[in-house]
């Protein structure tokens, strides 16, 4: 695991979100796992750079309720201008997380 | 066990022969590090060059954890004379991606060595692995409050210092110009050799990352764009992070202003009044890095005719050149040089001035002035938003730092490209002497017929401007071997020779720079 991803950072963005026992546990476990540590952390270090909905070069993907297979098809083998990724990039647990994410954060406002 | 069902084989290797290798790389890495499956092949097959992917697809990817890995690699590519194509972060967006430069090599992932291995903050340098990105070294140094500041391309959250440096990428800080800026490396010869460059070599040396030229000859550059040798550790220096940061823009509506912008801004760079590589950016690539898409002006196919950028001018008040620089220093430093600059720029009587404050978060601004001062971002990928379809060439042809040649050249390559049909989307960057002139061949991939037109337009490209003495820093892998001839036969021959001695059985990413034992004079 690279240093950022055990970096304080991670931890410290877990720990701030208030979650049921249960759910903080889960997320502990998930960033063992899986290679970004959170679906927050992929998405906000990663998608969210050209998906984010303030950033406008790719579609938006939050709160579209997109399913895992659908995104981890265009990750792993990318579309026009959306780079592929390798699983030792991100990982698939990292996709499911970041799946996940994207279903909890509120639809956009307008579709694109 | 992955099953093992990958269609392509590298050049001349035989099924069985390669079954064998693959059997001791899963015994070496582990059967989850040897990837032989279409769709575990896929990701490092997406390519942007105007040729089928099929011509760049790999026989088997592989992904190496330590030195010691790398180096069983080529112990059992030497055994069964399998190529190698090795890629550190694979970024190499409109250069080849992740693909590999022959159809078959098999690929070396080294994304999961990903260690920071030292930053020294006192120093101000950092030794790293492959893998690491830019992006983790921006949280490492945000997160420990280092007083350091990156430089990157613009891809930047995504690619890495190794693999960029190793292409002899550029930045945009006082620090652009990455490989001059690198201080020792560590490479995996083809004989399974660990090599330190410069003070590398010497027991219980601490100046490593201090002291680039070591003793006798200074081998660093022969390793980057180039196939004779595995990178597995690279030092590079960091700029320690400035009290102020003053980034500025300069607009200018003419496109014959390129000359005057040239002249006035060489002799700042020269004399580091501006210290970092600038950008002299055209209207088209400021209106794909500001959210411009080509279908909003107009429909036809071809090339968007001059009145359009013009209007495209007036609407959102772009120039047709966009000149991005910064300041970097203390308060005192930075009002000396910004009056230097303004007076420059007033005397010319060209050019509006645009600070952070006036330009507030708007785009391309914002990224611009991110990138300038190390805050990574991916805003400039909006520039495939205005054609669309993911086809992108960079043609980068060096030119000096004059006005009249830097306009020559915008000329050149601006009638050709519209021969073809598509657009001049283009930046001059770096200096102070050259300018690296780069020019997005940007098409729509998924259309056979114009992806057919950008494959003819940068051979075009590459012939015209060789005419003229102009050769390219860089290219896409479908024009290395091309390119390379440009360059000279004695140059290729000396490459030639160096590759038979230090790796005869031409297993390392063969075909790279136009460097192939195998088909080198049989052609
Ligand atoms: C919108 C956009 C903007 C861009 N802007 C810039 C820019 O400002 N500046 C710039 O330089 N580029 C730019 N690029 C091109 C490219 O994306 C970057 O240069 C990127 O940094 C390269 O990818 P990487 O860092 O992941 O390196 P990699 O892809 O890992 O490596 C690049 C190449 O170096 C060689 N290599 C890699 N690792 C090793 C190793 N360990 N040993 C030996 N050889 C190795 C391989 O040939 C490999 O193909 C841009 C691309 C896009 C799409």
């Amino acid at each position: 695991m690279s240093d950022f991803l055990s970096g304080k950072v991670t931890k410290r963005m877990l720990f701030a979100t208030v979650l049921p026992f249960a759910l903080v546990t889960a997320s502990i476990q998930a960033m063992a796992d899986g290679q970004w540590g959170s679906g927050k952390n992929l998405y906000d270090k990663l998608c969210g750079l050209c998906h984010a909905p303030n950033v406008g070069v790719g579609p938006v993907i939050a709160g579209r309720g997109l399913p895992e297979a659908y995104i981890k098809s265009v990750v792993r083998n990318g579309l026009n201008a959306m780079p592929a990724f390798s699983a030792s990039y991100i990982d698939d647990k990292s996709i499911g997380q970041v799946t996940e994410y994207l279903s909890s954060l509120p639809t956009p406002a307008t579709q694109p | 066990m992955a099953e093992q069902n990958s269609a392509v084989l590298p050049r001349g290797a035989v099924r069985e022969e390669f079954n064998n290798a693959i059997e001791k790389f899963r015994a070496l890495l582990g059967g989850e590090n040897v990837l032989v499956n279409a769709d575990q092949l896929a990701p490092y097959n997406k390519v942007m060059m105007s040729v089928e992917n099929a011509a760049h697809a790999a026989s088997a990817a592989l992904t190496a954890t330590t030195v010691e890995q790398v180096q069983g690699v080529v112990r059992i590519c030497n055994e069964h004379k399998i190529p190698i194509w090795t890629i550190s972060t694979g970024r190499n967006f409109g250069y080849g991606s992740a693909a590999p430069i022959q159809r078959g090599q098999v690929i070396l992932d080294l994304k999961k060595m990903n260690k920071i291995i030292k930053i020294d903050a006192e120093m101000c340098y950092a030794l790293v692995e492959p893998g690491v990105t830019y992006g983790q070294l921006y949280d490492h140094i945000t997160e420990n409050k280092l007083p350091l500041m990156l430089s990157f391309s613009a891809p930047s959250a995504i690619a890495g210092p190794l693999g960029n440096t190793m292409d002899r990428g550029v930045g945009y800080t006082p620090y652009g110009e990455h490989f001059m800026m690198q201080c020792g490396m560590e490479v995996v010869l083809a004989s399974g050799d660990i090599y330190r460059t410069g003070m590398g070599g010497v027991k219980g040396s601490n100046t490593w990352q201090i002291f680039k030229w070591g003793y006798g000859p200074t081998l660093d550059g022969m390793f980057t764009q180039a196939n004779y040798g595995i990178t597995t550790k690279m030092g590079f220096w960091l700029m320690p992070k400035p009290p102020v940061f003053k980034p500025f823009e300069v607009i200018f509506d003419n496109e014959e202003d390129i000359v005057e912008i040239v002249e006035i801004l060489r002799p700042l760079r020269i004399s580091g009044t501006i210290p970092n590589s600038v950008v002299i950016a055209n209207v088209l690539w400021e209106a794909g890095s500001a959210h411009l898409r080509r279908s909003q002006y107009i429909t036809e196919p071809g090339h968007t005719p001059d009145p359009i950028l013009k209007k495209m001018q007036h609407d959102t008040g772009m120039g047709a050149w966009n000149l991005y620089a910064a300041l970097y220093g203390t308060q005192e430093q930075v009002d000396a040089d910004w009056k230097i600059v303004v007076d420059a720029f007033n005397k010319l009587g060209k050019g509006r001035i645009v600070t952070q404050k006036e330009a507030g978060d708007t785009q391309p601004f914002k990224y611009r002035a991110e990138l300038m001062s190390g805050v990574p971002n991916l805003q400039e990928f909006g520039l495939y938003n205005w054609r669309g379809g993911g086809g992108s060439m960079w043609f980068a042809p060096v030119s000096e730092a004059r006005g009249s040649e830097c306009e020559k050249q915008a000329r050149l390559a601006k009638r050709i490209l519209h021969k073809y049909g598509l657009d001049y989307v283009a930046e001059f960057i770096v200096g102070p002497r050259d300018m690296h002139h780069v020019i997005d061949v940007l098409f729509d991939r998924t259309d056979a017929e114009e992806t057919k037109r950008a494959d003819a337009c940068f051979n075009e490209l590459l012939d015209e401007f060789e005419k003229e003495g102009y050769a390219v820093y860089r290219v896409n892998t479908r024009f290395q071997q091309r390119v390379a001839q440009s360059y000279g036969s004695v140059k290729r021959d000396v490459e030639h020779a160096i590759k038979r001695a230090l790796d005869p059985n031409n297993i390392l990413a063969p075909g790279r720079s136009g460097i192939d034992l195998d088909t080198y004079k049989k052609a």
